[in-house]
């Protein structure tokens, strides 16, 4: 047990104050800005609900939400297991290739984001990019600019290459906590793979993992910059995830309806982390099942 | 990395299918390796080229023109000052608040340390562009835009609980006898952590200047807002190089620039990053 301590508040502090400045202060003038019609900052004019009415009754607010549900679904279902089977294989690879592995994979996630679109889009262009000329070669008529389809598969596969290192790296910091003697044991009951990774791995990795599952879930349900680039919500709004529409908003300066939709996002974030938590502090720990 | 036990069914496997294992998996990550760098490739390729017509260069050919530009060019050359100075402002500031911080929350309990913690959870999680707008409009009038200061202090809301999260783990792991001696012997807070502490987690201390760094660095909603007419990072620098006849060479070499700190800073961290940390929810 850690001893109660309230002078602890004082080792705080400092990052909080420096918190409320950038993140609660924002927050509440936010908040402010929502219930008003506000032509220039210096004429505000009370309108009371009317941005949150029209945010919520418009089709257009749903129709984002759900494409961006379906976004980070895919991404999701595709990054974490491929993330934590790689960490898997890595365990049991040699020291050097392990640092290798681990180097490469990080490297897109130091590549700039407005910069990540602009690789992809000389990478698939018909015409020089490699990936581009070679599907042109093989004979498919890719078209990321008005198949929907296509351009799913293009930010899927960009989000892929750029955020995959990330559910590799926490999940082999998870696997590499676990002490060799769990092994051992296991290896005494003769536990299949599977045991070892139902049993041992997987409740081991299970913080690690949570971390990454509600990073890797916010991320993509919010992209912006990336999904922006490479086709500008369309074909026909077909990519117009919540984050565009927002963007939209801001660049022309509607300060009352942005506002209000910046609430509304923050509150989605809000519940997200809410229910994150009490998923991971109520489930109950997990015992070593003891396999025969 | 050999574990004991890992060898699932030591019994049945033989040594040839535990090559064909090792092969397979080499195989396996070098198609990883090769999905990573081939879309890295042509970048690098194409900085390397003068995509525009230039006297005494043919278009296409190798040249380090696009290089020689970026190094003759002061809103370039600017660019990268400003992002190296916000960067490690941001990591310094980070690391400065956030050490005692983790400290606080790996040792001891006090009142509305779950919500606090909760609360830097939310914010690590809050997409950048919700806050935007209040943001500017804070910062102008404290007169913080367009400036790397502004962008340094900023990138707080998302690194600073990255920065607790990451140093309480190790911190955690140190036990706790190894504060008490040194209370002991007689030191003080402050030169507990800087003289025990600090070389106590130094692997921490890189893994979290690590993520700081990356998270910091390609950040581009709320560098891009601050930095409207001054004070441009690497980043706004790029975006203002497309127009109406875009020299692309020029993109990609300083789209080249912008990757080295950051694959220094993986080439440092490596064996840290391979040794694992502990991350707490």
């Amino acid at each position: 047990m850690k001893p109660y301590d309230n002078s602890a508040w004082f080792l705080v502090l400092p990052a909080l104050v420096i918190v409320t400045f950038v993140g609660i202060l924002p927050l509440v003038a936010v908040t402010n800005y929502s219930f008003q019609d506000l032509f220039s900052l210096n004429n505000p004019y009370w309108v009371g609900i009317d941005w949150y009415r029209n945010i919520v009754t418009s089709e257009r607010f749903y129709a984002s939400l759900g494409r961006s549900f379906l976004f980070s679904a895919i991404v999701l279902s595709i990054q974490l297991p491929l993330g934590i089977w790689i960490a898997l294989l890595l365990q049991r690879s040699h020291r050097f290739i392990v640092s290798t592995v681990l180097v490469l994979i990080t490297v897109p996630l130091v590549v700039p984001w407005n910069m990540i679109p602009v690789i992809w889009l000389n990478f698939i262009n018909p015409n020089m990019g490699l990936a581009g000329r070679m599907l042109a070669w093989l004979g498919v008529g890719f078209d990321y600019k008005f198949n929907a389809l296509h351009t799913w598969i293009v930010l899927v596969v960009m989000d892929t290459w750029h955020w995959l290192g990330l559910v590799v790296v926490l999940a082999y910091a998870g696997i590499s906590s676990i002490p060799p003697a769990y092994y051992q044991a296991a290896a005494i009951d003769a536990a299949s793979p599977w045991q070892v990774f139902r049993f041992i791995q997987l409740p081991k990795m299970k913080t690690v993992l949570s971390m990454a599952l509600l990073l890797r879930f916010m991320d993509s349900f919010m992209i912006y910059i990336e999904a922006f680039r490479i086709n500008a919500g369309g074909p026909d709004s077909a990519t117009a995830f919540l984050s565009l529409d927002l963007g939209e908003e801001i660049q022309a300066f509607n300060y009352g309806p942005s506002a209000a939709r910046s609430i509304v996002y923050f509150l989605i974030v809000l519940t997200v982390a809410w229910s994150f938590k009490a998923a991971t502090s109520t489930r109950a720990p997990v015992t070593m099942a003891p396999a025969k | 990395m050999e574990l004991q036990g890992s060898d699932e069914h030591s019994g049945a496997c033989h040594d040839g299918a535990r090559e064909v294992k090792t092969l397979g998996r080499i195989i396996l990550f070098a198609v990883i390796g090769a999905f990573v760098l081939v879309p890295l490739a042509q970048t690098i390729m194409t900085s390397f080229v003068s995509t525009l017509p230039r006297a005494g260069i043919v278009e296409g050919h190798f040249s380090l023109i696009n290089y020689q530009n970026i190094f003759h060019s002061a809103v370039l050359k600017q660019a990268i000052l400003n992002s190296i100075i916000y960067v490690v402002l941001n990591v310094a500031l980070c690391l400065g608040v956030g050490l005692p911080a983790a400290y606080a929350f790996a040792r001891y309990s006090f009142v509305g340390d779950r919500q606090l913690f909760f609360l830097l959870l939310v914010f690590r999680i809050t997409p950048t562009v919700v806050l935007s707008l209040p943001i500017f409009v804070l910062f102008a009038q404290i007169g913080l835009e367009n400036t790397p200061v502004g962008i340094a202090l900023v990138h707080c809301v998302f690194n600073i609980p990255i920065a607790i999260w990451i140093l309480e783990g190790f911190i955690a792991s140190v036990p706790r006898e190894f504060d008490e001696t040194a209370f002991l012997d007689g030191h003080s807070l402050p030169s507990f952590f800087f003289r025990h502490l600090v070389p106590a987690i130094a692997p921490g201390i890189g893994v979290t200047a690590f993520f700081c760094f990356i998270f910091s660095w390609v950040e581009v909603v709320l560098a891009r807002i601050l930095t409207t007419t001054g004070g441009k990072p690497i980043t706004m620098a790029i975006n203002a190089l497309f127009g109406f006849r875009t020299d692309f060479g020029l993109v990609t070499a300083m789209t080249v620039l912008a990757l080295v700190p950051g694959v220094a800073m993986i080439y440092f961290v490596r064996n840290h990053l391979a040794k694992g940390f502990v991350i707490r929810t």
